[in-house]
């Protein structure tokens, strides 16, 4: 079956080229196209290649990230939280963190051209979630790469079961793409539950708590269940524990982790834990690929 | 392959005429027992390749330790940078176990994507290796890294009475037609003479390191105190990693240069750095210096064995001349091993 998707290779076997040049490290313009504002201090910005045969081929799997640069400030790894069915333009979600993310809050416009190299790294091997549920997890920030993914399964729903998407927020301001997950709920083209940790005095008609006591509130046959996470570290810590004690095979549960990718290529070593690469050989993994790591998620 | 032989004396000419093929690089003595790397034109009779190790292995070659990769004019779109280009060069006097270390830089820098700054050097790199004799810090034996069968362009031995020369790429083919009159074929009596010497080197190893199953002797150790132990005596100067051969880690970090333009400049970096594992918001996902020192280990004995099934130190014994501490790669490991 053609899930419309790039391939992924085995690293350390293939010589590859990015989609956005020869030279790994040489970014490829993009316009910023939209800028809007998610929740406070996040942002999504619109991007555009600027070489159109780019603009047009572009594509990626759920999962992968770019990488963002403008030379003379910096460069950063941003997931892609929108799915390859939805191309065209490409979309980051980003948090003000550092010296880079303030320069894009505070001095970039639209209209203004900034680097991108990628798409980098290994998705989620959506052809192993044909004809299964999926369960997906999000905790904060985690949920913008968890988006790309639900988005591409509902983009082809067909080919799926059910699809679940717990996600977890600090406060209901917080909740990123809120408008949208209520939408999908409203339509049934997944399930989708929301949580916070507190209402911090806000209306709020979702759950309050943590994520992870979600997982007991709904009803999962787990034998066709496939689960994908994203979030934090002590979002994997209670997680992983509670999954495996339903019945989960350590291979049918997929995280993706954060590490600190700089070159994005497996080539300057600031994300590797051992010789695995997090932006090389991940930043997706299953459970059993992470338990075997030392210190990839804390356990 | 192919097998020839040097007189000795000719050993000067055969310098000068590699410099045909390129800036040609050799140890040279920078003060007494301190070896460089360095480029010897002019002045062939500075190359010492009897030198057991530079300070600074050959990756200085192929990867400066700071070269701008991407400039742009001020308001311009960043263009790739030239800085790191070498053009041709010749590295004389490459050691066995440095033939070992360029294989393993290529398993990484020439995978996947590659790395087109080293790639431009590297393929441009031509290797002329030299027959060593081991001192009481070479651990190349235990690693299977104290011959070479490959991985070079011409590589020299001494041997009685003539220098055996091994033809090893049909770029050493070339150096060999252009400088007919330097070789003559290789007798039996060479071919004996080798073997001995090979049988006496062997003996010469002092310093052994039982690597047996140590993948999973690693594997059974990572809790154990000896990593908090280390990270107490390791004061995280990074000083093995930029001496080590195979150690390759780079960081990127932008400037605004002089005329308003920017430049996004790498530099050589090091896993036990205190930042070297921090992301955006502060957290570092190694901070302790025992964590530090024992992925360095790890990286080299166990994850890269596990890729490639050699493990990614060659026992050139760098790390053991530079620690300021007197930490020994060796007996860290017999020591875990609990033999030492």
């Amino acid at each position: 079956m053609n899930l419309g998707l790039p391939p992924m290779h085995r690293p350390r076997s293939l010589e590859r080229e990015l989609a956005t040049g020869a030279n790994p490290y040489l970014p490829a313009r993009a316009r910023v196209m939209r800028i809007q504002e998610l929740v406070a201090d996040a942002r999504l910005f619109e991007l555009r290649f600027s070489d159109p045969e780019l603009a047009r081929s572009f594509t990626w799997r759920p999962g992968q990230f770019v990488e963002l640069s403008v030379v003379g400030v910096g460069e950063g790894p941003f997931s892609l939280p929108s799915s390859p069915t939805r191309s065209g333009v490409v979309q980051l979600a980003i948090r003000r963190a550092g010296v880079l993310t303030n320069f894009l809050f505070d001095h970039l416009r639209e209209g203004d051209e900034v680097g991108l190299r990628g798409p980098l790294g290994h998705g989620f091997p959506v052809e192993r979630f044909v004809d299964q549920d999926v369960l997906l997890v999000a905790g904060g920030l985690g949920m913008v790469p968890v988006r790309g993914l639900l988005q591409y399964l509902i983009d082809l729903r067909e080919h799926f079961g059910r699809v679940i998407l717990l996600y977890g927020s600090r406060s209901p301001e917080q909740v990123l793409f809120r408008d949208e997950l209520e939408t999908y709920g409203r339509r049934r083209d997944a399930e989708i539950l929301l949580t916070v940790d507190s209402t911090n005095g806000r209306p709020w008609e979702g759950r309050v708590g943590v994520v992870t006591e979600l997982v007991d509130d709904i009803e999962l046959d787990v034998a066709r269940t496939v689960a994908a996470a994203c979030g934090p570290p002590v979002l994997y810590r209670f997680l992983l524990k509670r999954l495996a004690a339903l019945g989960f095979g350590k291979n049918r549960i997929y995280l993706s982790l954060e590490r600190r990718m700089e070159c994005g290529v497996g080539k300057c070593g600031h994300c590797a834990v051992g010789y695995t690469f997090t932006c090389l050989h991940g930043p997706v993994f299953s459970y059993w690929d992470a338990i075997n790591l030392p210190e990839l998620i804390d356990q | 392959m192919q097998t020839l032989r040097m007189k000795p004396d000719l050993m000067a000419e055969f310098l000068e005429a590699l410099a045909a093929w390129g800036r040609v690089w050799a140890p040279v003595e920078r003060e007494d027992g301190l070896f460089s790397l360095a480029v010897i034109d002019g002045d062939v009779t500075r190359a010492r390749p009897d030198a057991l190790r530079t300070a600074v292995p050959f990756k200085k070659l192929l990867l400066k330790p700071r070269f701008t990769m991407l400039q742009s004019a001020a308001g311009g779109t960043p263009v790739e940078s030239a800085d790191n280009d070498a053009g041709a060069q010749v590295l004389f006097g490459a050691h066995a176990c440095d033939i070992h270390a360029l294989k393993i830089l290529d398993l990484l820098f020439l995978a996947d994507y590659p790395d087109p700054y080293y790639r431009r050097n590297r393929e441009r790199l031509v290797v002329v290796g030299y027959g060593c004799w081991p001192d009481d810090r070479c651990f190349c034996d235990s690693l299977n890294t104290s011959t070479a069968d490959d991985g070079f362009d011409l590589f020299l031995t001494p041997i009685e009475d003539g220098i055996q020369v091994v033809v090893g790429s049909s770029v050493g083919d070339d150096i060999v037609r252009a400088n007919r009159h330097l070789f003559e074929p290789a007798t039996r009596r060479d071919a004996r003479h080798y073997l001995e010497r090979l049988s006496t080197r062997k003996e010469a190893f002092k310093l052994k390191l039982d690597v047996t199953a140590l993948p999973f002797v690693l594997e059974l150790k990572k809790d154990d105190p000896v990593w908090d132990e280390l990270g107490r005596k390791c004061l995280c100067c990074g000083s093995c990693s930029m001496v080590c051969p195979t150690c390759s880690c780079f960081n990127v970090a932008d400037e605004v240069t002089a005329d308003s333009g920017a430049a996004r400049v790498r530099t050589w970096d090091s896993c036990l750095f205190r930042d070297y594992a921090t992301v955006a918001g502060g957290h570092s996902f190694r901070g302790d210096r025992g964590d530090r020192v024992r992925n360095r280990y790890y990286h080299k004995q166990e994850a890269f064995v596990r890729e490639f099934g050699m493990p990614s130190c060659v026992g050139c014994g760098r790390c053991i001349d530079n620690c300021p501490t007197g930490i020994h790669v060796v007996e860290v490991f017999q020591h875990v091993r609990g033999t030492g």
